[in-house]
C-alpha cells in the first residue's frame, strides 16, 4: 500500500471511528451485572431441554455454514464453466452466475432446513417441510431477484468510465439508500391487523412514540418487531405472543421494548451501522476481486460471492455486538416505562420453555448466533433495575 | 434426423366451405357422435384385449390392429368435419382414403417390445398432455375416466379455438382461412398419433414437430415480416440451469413486465402517429421491436426454447432463439383505427398456443433434467408458439399490420423450424 493511500486510509478511519461512537452512545446506564446462575432461575427439566435443542440447533447451523463456504469455495474454483450458458452480456452473464452459485448453496442447505424441521418437531416445536422446500424455493427467487439487483448496481458502475475500480465509493451510498428506502415501505407492505389493549396508549405517551400497534397472522413463533421510518413507524406483533401463555402483562413489557426501539431511533442507528459496515465491506470485495480483473467482469462475480459471505461472516460477531447493545437499550427503556420488571423477568422465563432458547449458551454461539442478550442477561437486567429502584428510590 | 413417424397426416383440401352445412355443422354431426359414442365403448373393450394379448405375444393381432386403425382413422375424419379442416361429411366406417383430411397407418401390425405394451397406459401420459392442448376435442375423450367426454384442459385447446374461429370466418368467406385449416389439420395429425399409440397401432411416440406434420401435405404460408430465426438442431441444455430455470427467469420477468408497462404506452403514441401519418414513428419502431425480441428471448429461455440466459436488452442477433423484423411500412388506417379489436382473434389463438406451450416446456424440464437435452419436437411446438405471440404482439404493438399466420409452418424464405 503506498504512502499517499495510508494517509488517505487514516482519516477515513478516524471518521468510522467517531461515527462508530456516535452510534454507539445510549441511555444504558453504566452497570455491572451480577453473574445468575441459570440453574436458579429455570427448572432442571426445561434447562435440559432447552439446552439439549439448543446444542443440535448449533451443530445444524455449524454444518450449514461450512457446507456453503465449501460450495462456495468450490463454486469460486470451476463458476465460470457455466459463463457458456449466458447469451447476455457481462452484466447478465454475472448475474447468472451469481444466481447459480446461490442455486448451489440452497441445494447444499437444503437437507440441514429438513433436519431443522425434524429436531424442532421431536421437540414439539412448530416447522413445516413445505416451508422448509417448496416456500423455501420461493425465497430463493427472491434471492435470486436481490442479488442481481446488487450485482446490476455492482457491475454497473465497474463498467462505468470514470469509475471502474472505484465503484464501492459509490456503490455503498447506493445500498444504504435502498436500505432506508426498503426500512421506510416496509411497514405497509407487512400489513397486520390494528392491536387494542388499555396500555397501548399510555405507553405511547410515556415513551413519546405514537404510531400504530398491530399484529401479523401466520407466525408459529413469538415475537414482536418496530420498523419503519417518520411516518411509516410501526410496531408489529406475531399472533402467538398476544395468545397464551403469554399475558398482557407480558405484552405490556414487549411493546415497551420495541416502542423503546423507536423512542431511541435505533432504526436510524441501524441505517448508520449499516452504512459503517458497508463502505469497508465494499472497498475490500473490490480488492478480492481484483486479481480477477474485477467487478466489472462476470469472472470475478463467483469470487466476490464467496469473499462476501466470508466477509459477513467474520462481521457477524461485530454486527451482533451492535445489535445486542440496542436490544439491551430497548430492554432498559421497557423496563423505565413499565416499572414492572416482574414481567420482564416471567417473559424471557417463558421465551426459554416456548422457544427452547438456551439461557446461557456457549461463547461462540454468543459471539456468532445471538443478536440478541441471552435470556439469563435479560433477567438479570431486570434484577439490577429492581435493586437500582430500590437503593435509589428512582432507576 | 430420424425416420418419418409411421401415423401420418393426409390433407387434401382446398380451403373452400359450404356455409350452409358450416352453419349448422355441430348439429349434421349427431348422428355421428352417438356413433363415435358407441364405436369408443367398443375399442375400450377390444382395446384392453388387445393390449392383454400383446403383452404376451408382443404383436396386436390383425384383426385388432385393423379395427383400432379404423377407429384412428375415423376418429380424425369426423374431428376433421367438427374443426372445419375439412368441408365433406365423413362416412362411418374410419376407411383409408375416404377422406380430404385422412390418417396414414401401418397397415400389417407391427412388432412391439412388451414392456413398452405393459406400461403404455402410463407412457402415453405425456403424450396425452400435449394432445389435450392441442385437440382437445379427442385429447378430451382419450383423457377422460369411465367413458366420460370431457376436455381435460378446461377449454381453449388449439384446435377447439381454431373451429370457432374459422366458423365466423367461413361464414363471412366460404373459406377456411390457411392458416387456422393447418393449425387445426396440425392437431388432428398429433392426436391421432397419440391415439395409434394408445391403442398399440405403433409402437412409435408421438411427435409434435409442426414442420413434420405438415411440410409434405400443405404449402408454407407467404413470408412474414416477424420471423423467428435461430438452428433447430440447437437441443442441448445444462440441467443445472433448467432445474432452477423458472427461478432464473424471475430478473427477467420483474424486467420484461417493467418494460411492457413503458411499450404500452409507446404503442399508444404510435397508434395516434400511425393513424396520422399512415407509418409508424420509427423511434418508437426501433422501441417496441426490441421490446418484443427481447419478450421472445424470456419467454425462449423461461419455456426451454433455447439454452442461454438471455441479455436484458433485446438486442438483434445475440440470442439462439431470435426475432427479425422488417423496418417501419406504411400500414392500412383502417386497420390500424381498429387494431385492438381485430386483434381479438389472434389473441385467442394465442393463448390457446400458450397452453400447449406451457405443456411443451413442462414435459421438456422433466427430458431435460434426465437427458441433458430437449426432445426435437416438443422444442419445435414450442418455437411455433413463441413465434405466433411475436407475431401477435407485433401486430398488436403496431409494429407491422400483417396479421399473425396460424400456421405451424414457417413462411416462405425463412431458414428457421
Amino acid at each position: 500500500m503506498t504512502r499517499s493511500r495510508v494517509w488517505l486510509l487514516l482519516p477515513a478511519a478516524a471518521v468510522w471511528a467517531v461515527a462508530a461512537w456516535l452510534l454507539w452512545r445510549s441511555s444504558l446506564p453504566a452497570y455491572h451485572l451480577p453473574h445468575l446462575d441459570e440453574h436458579a432461575l429455570f427448572p432442571a427439566g426445561a434447562l435440559q431441554r432447552a439446552q439439549h435443542f439448543s446444542d443440535v440447533e448449533r451443530l445444524f447451523w455449524l454444518g450449514k455454514t461450512i457446507t456453503q463456504l465449501a460450495v462456495l469455495a468450490v463454486f469460486t474454483r470451476y463458476g465460470v464453466r457455466w459463463m457458456r450458458e449466458s447469451a447476455a452480456g457481462p452484466i447478465g452473464t454475472g448475474m447468472l452466475l451469481g444466481m447459480i452459485g446461490f442455486a448451489f448453496v440452497w441445494a447444499a442447505e437444503l437437507p440441514f432446513g429438513i433436519l431443522v424441521v425434524w429436531w424442532r418437531h421431536r421437540y414439539g416445536l412448530s416447522g413445516s417441510y413445505l416451508d422448509a422446500t417448496v416456500t423455501n424455493w420461493f425465497a430463493l427467487g427472491a434471492q435470486f431477484v436481490l442479488l442481481c439487483i446488487a450485482l446490476g448496481i455492482v457491475m454497473g458502475l465497474a463498467r462505468t468510465r470514470g469509475i471502474g475500480e472505484r465503484w464501492w465509493l459509490l456503490a455503498a451510498p447506493v445500498f444504504v439508500g435502498l436500505r432506508t428506502l426498503l426500512a421506510f415501505i416496509a411497514p405497509w407492505l407487512l400489513g397486520g391487523r390494528a392491536f387494542h389493549a388499555p396500555y397501548v396508549e399510555p405507553l405511547q405517551r410515556i415513551q413519546h412514540v405514537h404510531v400504530p400497534v398491530r399484529v401479523l397472522s401466520g407466525f408459529s413463533e413469538p415475537n414482536a418487531a418496530a420498523t419503519g421510518l417518520g411516518a411509516s413507524r410501526r410496531v408489529f406483533f406475531w399472533d402467538p405472543i398476544v395468545r397464551p401463555p403469554f399475558t398482557p402483562r407480558m405484552d405490556r413489557f414487549v411493546l415497551a421494548h420495541e416502542l423503546g426501539h423507536l423512542a431511541h431511533n435505533h432504526i436510524w442507528k441501524s441505517l448508520g451501522w449499516y452504512a459503517l459496515f458497508a463502505f469497508p465491506l465494499a472497498l475490500l470485495l473490490a480488492l478480492a476481486t481484483r486479481g480477477r480483473g474485477g467487478m466489472g467482469v462476470p469472472e470475478a462475480v463467483p469470487l466476490a460471492i464467496f469473499v462476501y459471505v466470508v466477509l459477513q461472516l467474520v462481521a457477524l460477531p461485530l454486527q451482533n455486538v451492535v445489535t445486542r447493545h440496542l436490544e439491551a437499550e430497548a430492554d432498559w427503556s421497557a423496563l423505565r416505562a413499565t416499572h414492572d420488571p416482574g414481567a420482564g423477568r416471567q417473559l424471557f422465563r417463558l421465551f426459554a420453555s416456548e422457544t427452547l432458547e438456551d439461557p446461557s449458551p456457549p461463547w461462540w454461539d454468543y459471539v456468532f448466533l445471538e443478536n440478541h442478550p441471552t435470556l439469563l442477561q435479560r433477567i438479570e437486567m431486570t434484577r439490577y433495575y429492581r435493586a437500582s429502584v430500590r437503593e435509589t428510590g428512582h432507576p | 434426423m430420424h425416420d418419418p413417424h409411421p401415423v401420418r397426416l393426409v390433407v387434401e383440401d382446398d380451403y373452400r366451405r359450404t356455409r350452409l352445412t358450416v352453419f349448422f355443422r355441430l348439429l349434421l354431426a349427431i348422428p355421428h357422435f352417438i356413433w363415435f359414442f358407441l364405436w369408443t365403448v367398443w375399442i375400450a373393450a377390444t382395446g384392453f384385449v388387445n393390449w392383454v394379448i400383446s403383452i404376451f405375444t408382443g404383436r396386436p393381432r390383425p384383426w385388432f390392429h385393423r379395427l383400432m386403425c379404423g377407429y384412428v382413422r375415423y376418429q380424425a375424419h369426423l374431428s376433421a368435419y367438427l374443426s372445419l379442416v375439412t368441408d365433406p361429411y365423413p362416412g362411418f366406417m374410419g376407411e383409408a382414403g375416404s377422406y380430404p383430411v385422412d390418417i396414414e397407418l401401418p397397415e400389417e401390425p407391427v412388432s412391439q417390445k412388451r414392456w413398452t405394451i405393459f406400461f403404455r397406459g402410463l407412457l402415453f401420459i405425456p403424450a396425452l398432455l400435449v394432445a389435450s392442448t392441442l385437440g382437445g376435442l379427442n385429447g378430451g375423450n382419450l383423457g377422460s375416466t369411465r367413458g366420460r367426454t370431457r376436455n381435460s384442459t378446461g377449454g381453449g385447446t388449439l384446435l377447439l379455438v381454431c373451429a370457432l374461429l374459422g366458423w365466423f370466418a367461413t361464414l363471412a368467406r366460404g373459406r377456411m382461412p390457411k392458416g387456422l385449416r393447418d393449425a387445426g389439420a396440425y392437431a388432428l395429425g398429433y392426436t391421432a398419433q397419440t391415439t395409434a399409440y394408445l391403442l398399440l397401432v405403433t409402437d412409435r411416440y408421438p411427435n409434435a414437430d409442426p414442420t413434420e406434420m405438415l411440410v409434405a401435405v400443405t404449402d408454407r404460408p407467404p413470408r412474414h415480416p416477424v420471423r423467428v430465426v435461430g438452428d433447430p438442431y440447437d437441443l442441448r441444455r445444462s440441467r443445472i440451469t433448467v432445474f432452477f430455470r423458472l427461478l432464473l427467469a424471475l430478473p427477467h420477468l420483474i424486467w420484461v413486465t417493467l418494460w411492457a408497462i413503458v411499450a404500452i404506452l409507446a404503442a399508444i403514441v404510435q397508434w395516434f402517429v400511425t393513424l396520422v401519418r399512415g407509418t409508424p414513428a420509427r423511434a418508437l419502431h426501433r422501441f417496441i421491436s426490441a421490446y418484443i425480441r427481447y419478450r421472445l428471448h424470456v419467454n425462449a429461455f423461461l419455456f426451454l426454447v433455447a439454452n442461454p440466459f438471455p441479455g436484458f436488452t433485446g438486442a438483434p442477433g445475440v440470442y439462439p432463439l431470435d426475432l427479425e423484423l422488417d423496418g417501419p411500412q406504411r400500414q392500412n388506417r383502417w386497420k390500424t383505427g381498429f387494431r385492438f379489436v381485430l386483434a381479438i382473434p389472434a389473441l385467442i389463438v394465442d393463448a390457446a398456443l400458450g397452453g400447449a406451450l406451457l405443456a411443451a416446456a413442462l414435459l421438456t424440464w422433466f427430458y431435460a433434467l434426465v437427458k441433458g437435452s430437449a426432445p426435437w419436437g416438443l422444442r419445435n411446438l414450442s418455437a411455433y408458439a413463441l413465434r405466433y405471440d411475436a407475431q401477435t404482439n407485433a401486430y398488436l404493438f403496431l409494429v407491422t399490420d400483417a396479421y399473425p399466420h396460424a400456421s405451424p409452418l414457417e413462411g416462405e424464405d425463412t431458414t428457421e423450424a
